[in-house]
């Protein structure tokens, strides 16, 4: 991960726009601007939503800029040009509000990397307080429940609780009692995603370097498509849905009930599960055995989802966890979930063999497919790092051991081999790489913070079965 | 025969109810002054009495349902904390009220509610002051200003019926892009008041 000085050296610059190279198309953009609804909630957040906001085109600017790192001097100064171009485009997203949270949220999962007191900033992000206030609230689950939150619930609180990616989240109580909490969302936010992400991707057209582009767009349009996922409350009610239906009461884990009666494509209303957040429960100095118990579950959630739901739980940042009193994990937040297709689901079922033998050999062979990479002599480099990379990735499952996850050492040899990887512009490969990538340093982040010590393989082997492989050719049992 | 005007008020009650009818039903381009009159009870000479064009019984509505919303969200308004809100707060019940009207506010934003329409009826007269009323006590007691400029007064009004005409013609789902519009504009207007009104007050001291 970048350093704080070099987030602030990567800031886009702020030079007059005529003078970039991008003014024509900048006013060509202009000139076939679709409607556009001035949404400029980042100004009402103040310093706060600037902040956020630079942190995040910077962010962005920086991890792109690796991408065009052996290109020629000229063709790399041109495409840093755009990017500058592109990065106060993204700076002026109307729902950056929500990008830029996810960006600080991964940002706090790597507590020895940014410096602490920029970290604390960062997690009290999740809960930062929102910028719409009430009478807007008010008009938003009228508009939507088709009557006032006064009356379509028993009790209705006025402040915000929790700031979402995109909207905000209140604590209400349904007419019968039952707890729960409304996400709300920001009043047309959603719709100008495509669009944004459609003038991004035509700032980039003159980036076009190489034959990663079509990679590159591919991920962006992935992006998007979370993005975009993200913002329909009703497609996440389903997911929440499933995945509730996943685990049973045995499990100490515990997915929210929906109230589809109270719930559109905007407004999610859903049950509240009250505990504490990672910070309080460190803070109450929980002793090991409590601290890997809930690790297991965390572990066991995600391979659950992923291998009985055949979904993967992206958005694994300390603010979807609750730690509840009575020893139960719960999972809060459904909206960014990644729904492997019979390809990828054939790649994880091929993945089975060197995440359970751990031989080098097993991991190039399915290396290979995933991130296309050839045996050509002048992909030795890549062959390396991306093996490096999945053995640090897998080897708390075939270790053979209880693994130590709070192991420093570890933890920053897998972000090293990461930030590697993008220096080297070594990005290419499916488009949901970023989106698993992001899921695997989330979870890490947070056994690491955990400081817990799992034995991976059992949970593993017991959530695997179920998923009805066969695995003779490579398992003892 | 003298009419009396308490005759003349229950007329003018029963068009403005029989229209608002006949508009809900047939829209407004394909219902004419003389259905409304049929359906009325009276000789459409007699509408014109009342109502010289469909607009302004459109006009009328819209006044009537704007004072409404006014005197209902009042106490709304008065206990929100910020300015920004308590504006919103007015508008908003505007539209709530004015719902039933939208699509056809567009006859009147084009003619007599422009900003930069001369000479105003009556109605449109009534309907502007009283939400410019509503608009500037909330100003006056949030701020603490002495006085509104009639040129900060001006800017308001031609925002908020931007925003009404964003409104009628507003094709987002559940018209959610024109809080959106309405809230935007709202903080952009305040920041601006707040900044005038800074300005302004050491000249106010000499």
């Amino acid at each position: 991960m970048p350093t704080v000085a070099q987030l602030i050296a990567a800031l886009p610059d702020h030079e007059d726009i005529a003078a970039s190279p991008s003014a024509a198309l900048t006013k060509r953009l202009d000139a076939a601007s679709f409607r556009r609804v001035p949404i400029g909630r980042l100004h009402r957040m103040g310093l706060l939503g600037t902040l956020q906001a630079k942190v995040a085109a910077a962010y962005l600017f920086y991890w792109v800029r690796g991408w065009f790192r052996n290109a020629d001097e000229k063709e790399r100064l041109r495409a840093e040009a755009h990017w500058r171009t592109a990065a106060r485009v993204l700076d002026s997203m109307n729902y950056l509000r929500g990008a830029a949270m996810k960006v600080g949220q991964m940002l706090a999962n790597f507590p020895d990397i940014v410096p602490t007191q920029f970290v604390e900033t960062l997690e009290q992000l999740h809960f930062a307080a929102p910028p719409m206030h009430w009478s807007l609230m008010r008009e938003m689950v009228s508009n939507e429940l088709g009557d006032d939150p006064e009356h379509a619930f028993a009790t209705f609180e006025t402040r915000a609780f929790a700031a979402a990616s995109l909207g905000q989240v209140h604590r209400a109580t349904l007419k019968g009692g039952v707890p729960v909490v409304v996400k709300v969302q920001y009043p047309g936010i959603a719709r100008t995603i495509g669009e944004d992400v459609r003038n991004l991707l035509l700032f980039m057209l003159p980036a076009r370097l190489n034959a990663d582009w079509e990679n590159t767009r591919e991920q962006f349009e992935d992006l998007r498509d979370r993005l975009e996922h993200e913002t329909d409350y009703e497609r996440e009610a389903t997911t929440l849905q499933k995945a509730r239906s996943l685990f049973r009461e045995g499990d100490g884990i515990v997915v929210p009930r929906v109230y589809p009666e109270r719930t559109t494509r905007r407004v999610l209303t859903m049950e509240r599960l009250d505990g504490a957040h990672i910070d309080q429960f460190l803070a109450t100095n929980p002793p090991q055995e409590l601290r890997d118990e809930f690790a297991r579950k965390i572990i066991r959630a995600s391979y659950r989802l992923l291998y009985a739901g055949r979904v993967l739980y992206v958005d694994c940042h300390p603010g979807n966890f609750t730690f509840m009193e009575d020893g139960r994990l719960g999972i809060l937040d459904f909206g960014c979930m990644v729904e492997l297709d019979d390809k990828l689901w054939d790649l994880f079922r091929k993945m089975d063999r060197p995440m359970t033998t751990g031989r080098r050999e097993d991991r190039i062979a399915v290396m290979k497919e995933w991130s296309w990479i050839g045996d050509d002599p002048t992909e030795d480099e890549r062959r390396r790092l991306t093996d490096e990379f999945a053995d640090w990735q897998w080897s708390p499952r075939y270790c053979g051991h209880v693994f130590d996850f709070g192991d420093e050492a570890d933890f920053r040899r897998g972000t090293n081999l990461f930030m590697e990887m993008a220096r080297k512009r070594f990005s290419r490969a499916r488009p949901s790489t970023p989106m698993m990538a992001r899921q695997h340093f989330g979870m890490r982040a947070m056994l690491y913070r955990l400081k817990a010590k799992v034995d991976v393989a059992t949970i593993a082997d017991e959530e695997v079965r179920n998923a009805g492989w066969d695995r003779r050719a490579y398992t003892q049992t | 025969m003298r009419v009396s005007a308490e005759t003349k008020a229950e007329t003018r009650r029963t068009i403005l109810t029989v229209a608002r009818r006949l508009f809900a039903e047939h829209g407004f381009d394909a219902t004419t002054t003389r259905h409304i009159a049929v359906a009325a009870g009276i000789a459409n000479g007699t509408l014109f009495n009342y109502f010289p064009t469909k607009e302004a019984i459109i006009l009328c509505l819209a006044s009537e349902a704007s004072a409404e919303a006014i005197a209902e969200s009042r106490g709304r308004a008065d206990a929100a904390t910020t300015l920004e809100e308590a504006m919103f707060v007015i508008v908003a019940a505007t539209l709530r009220k004015l719902k039933p009207l939208r699509t056809y506010l567009t006859a009147l934003l084009e003619t007599v509610l422009s900003p930069i329409a001369v000479a105003p009826q009556d109605e449109v007269a009534a309907l502007r002051t009283e939400h410019l009323e509503a608009i500037s006590a909330l100003i006056a007691k949030h701020l603490s200003a002495s006085a509104i400029s009639p040129v900060a007064l001006q800017l308001y009004w031609a925002l908020y019926v931007g925003s009404l005409a964003f409104w009628a013609g507003d094709e987002s789902p559940k018209q959610e892009d024109t809080f959106a519009l309405i809230d935007d504009s709202l903080n952009m207007y305040v920041a601006w008041l707040r900044q005038t009104s800074r300005a302004e007050r050491p000249q106010s001291h000499l």
